[in-house]
């Protein structure tokens, strides 16, 4: 009978183990992607080198795509995020921190690009925007893709990408 | 006294030693749970989705970081022939596919590690810009090119692969089924008999 306390005891520590390893993986991983894209600062573009096997930095990156990542926080207000125009297919997505592709935008709905102003749901709205979008956490990842399958156009495109904005927006003073 | 504390450390140890291994269990082996099949593909809808269950986003977070969500883009995985084989490097194969309801696809390799394979032959996708999405194609994956126009390089597998298939912007006509995504045929594999 004595032994069943600790076999209880050791199932209980289990499950709860368990659980919050599925729940923690896929925010631990989300942490490792935006250190990485995040080299240069929150609230930038980061343009991804062409993907090979040297410049991959997460699984299954396509080699068809010119990449550009930024890593927003919103824990000081809005952050602006614009897309420019690329001739072939591009899309703008958003990712919270635990993963969830809460948001995305490509040229079928913007032929001209897209401007959006990310804030963190539950905040009031700025005025002026044309289009805010709210994210379920403070922190996460802005990710461009245009479809760019040959070195020439991965060039063309990433001189494209360095139109982008992904910038916190300035708060008035008080 | 000691002999409860050595108990309950062994519980607590053990608890963890199994809460940690079943949570690997499900993320190495758990994704059939949630995955459809046609054919040999393997197609998860829940990529993406806001409404994902943690061992679906679990899952996903580890074999497809940043995926779109179905509205934009699906994605099919092929980890078996038409055997229910590994797919191997030391094998070859075709891959013979139809024009599909949507703007854009193309076929990747990656390792089995999820990463693109350490070829140098720049050989590791193919895509509806270069072979057309308006009549069938046939690409080949094999260790060397040979004369073959769409290659899929096989060459630093090493340990198995899998090929993924993105369907961009799929039209509402696109459905998927067995009939209409590629279909993968082993053309030999080394140490087979003539």
């Amino acid at each position: 009978m004595k032994w069943g306390q600790y076999v209880l005891g050791a199932l209980i520590i289990a499950a709860i183990v368990h659980f919050a390893a599925i729940i923690a993986v896929p925010r631990v991983l989300m942490n490792v992607a935006m250190q990485r894209f995040g080299e240069d600062g929150d609230n930038v573009w980061h343009l991804a080198e062409r993907i090979t096997v040297a410049s991959q930095k997460i699984v299954r990156s396509s080699p068809d795509f010119a990449y550009s990542a930024c890593v927003y926080d919103l824990s000081n207000g809005p952050v602006v995020i614009a897309a420019a125009p690329w001739d072939e297919y591009w899309s703008l997505s958003l990712y919270g921190d635990n993963t969830d592709n809460f948001f995305v935008i490509d040229d079928r709905e913007a032929h001209h690009g897209a401007e959006i102003t990310l804030i963190k749901r539950g905040t009031p709205h700025p005025d002026g925007a044309s289009m805010i979008v709210e994210s379920p956490s403070t922190r996460g990842i802005a990710l461009m893709r245009r479809l760019a399958p040959t070195a020439s156009t991965y060039s063309a495109a990433a001189d494209v990408a360095r139109e982008d904005v992904c910038a916190a927006v300035v708060q008035p003073a008080n | 006294m000691l002999r409860r504390i050595l108990a309950w450390t062994a519980a607590v140890i053990a608890g963890v030693v199994l809460g940690l291994c079943s949570a690997w269990a499900v993320l190495k082996f758990g994704g059939s749970s949630f995955t459809e099949h046609y054919g040999h593909w393997v197609f998860s809808r829940a990529a993406g989705s806001t409404g994902a269950d943690p061992y679906t986003r679990a899952i996903i977070a580890r074999e497809g970081l940043l995926a779109l969500s179905a509205r934009e883009a699906v994605y099919f995985s092929l980890y078996t022939d038409e055997h229910d084989r590994p797919l191997s490097e030391s094998c070859v194969y075709e891959l013979n596919g139809r024009p599909l309801d949507a703007r854009w696809w193309s076929v990747t390799l990656y390792a089995d590690d999820n990463y693109l394979a350490r070829n140098t032959d720049s050989a590791h996708s193919i895509d509806a810009t270069r072979a057309g999405n308006d009549a069938a194609w046939v690409a080949r994956i094999s260790p060397v090119r040979g004369d073959t126009t769409n290659w899929l390089s096989s060459r630093e597998a090493r340990r198995g692969f899998v090929i993924m298939l993105r369907v961009y912007n799929p039209q509402r006509d696109f459905h998927p089924s067995e009939a209409a995504l590629p279909v993968l045929t082993t053309v030999s594999c080394a140490g087979d008999t003539p």
